[in-house]
């Protein structure tokens, strides 16, 4: 694959992946901030807000999770390549 | 569809990759943030961060270790298994060609 297509492919991946981690984020936010009694339809004040900072805390959450996955997955490549090796040739 | 030409998933390590990331994030955020009086992190909410993004993956090393350690010998056997001849008929007529011959 030259290497152009490949940055593409990643490129749409990675909007994939954004798609994906806004859907995780609303649901847990709206599980967070957004007790289900539903009696009316209008988001009450506190509703608003905690959905705000529920929506700052999870991409600062995410920024590091990011950060730490990174750091510590140079450790599994190795894994990576020992498992594609036994599985991969069977 | 693996195997084919094609139809296979371009990058799906980084994929995979990508998808742990944002199960992690979804999880820890779960489990470690209960405090939306703020839009900062709190002290305690960080300490938790750390702790829940190593114990994943360390975790996941320990898996992936499992995996590699056990899947083999499964997929030996079931390739034995395939190789063997199939046991008795009861009263169908036999297949008119097996696979292999």
């Amino acid at each position: 694959m030259d290497p152009l297509r490949a940055q593409q492919l990643a490129a749409e991946l990675e909007v994939d992946m954004m798609a994906d981690m806004y859907n995780r984020m609303t649901q847990a936010c709206h599980r967070k901030c957004v007790p289900p009694h539903y009696k009316e339809a209008e988001l009450s004040k506190g509703e608003s807000i905690c959905l705000d900072r529920c929506v700052a805390k999870y991409l600062e959450v995410h920024e590091r999770m990011g950060k730490k996955l990174t750091e510590l997955s140079l450790q599994d490549e190795e894994l990576l390549k020992r498992m594609q090796q036994s599985t991969g040739t069977a | 569809v693996p195997g084919v030409p094609g139809t296979e998933q371009p990058l799906p390590q980084l994929k995979d990759f990508l998808l742990v990331y944002n199960r992690m994030t979804e999880l820890c955020f779960r489990h470690c943030v209960s405090n939306l009086n703020y839009r900062l992190l709190t002290g305690q909410e960080e300490r938790c961060l750390e702790g829940c993004a190593g114990k994943l993956v360390h975790a996941n090393h320990r898996l992936v270790r499992a995996y590699v350690g056990t899947m083999p010998s499964i997929l030996q056997r079931r390739a034995q298994q395939l190789q063997e001849p199939p046991p008795a008929a009861s009263t169908d007529p036999p297949a008119a060609s097996g696979p292999g011959e």
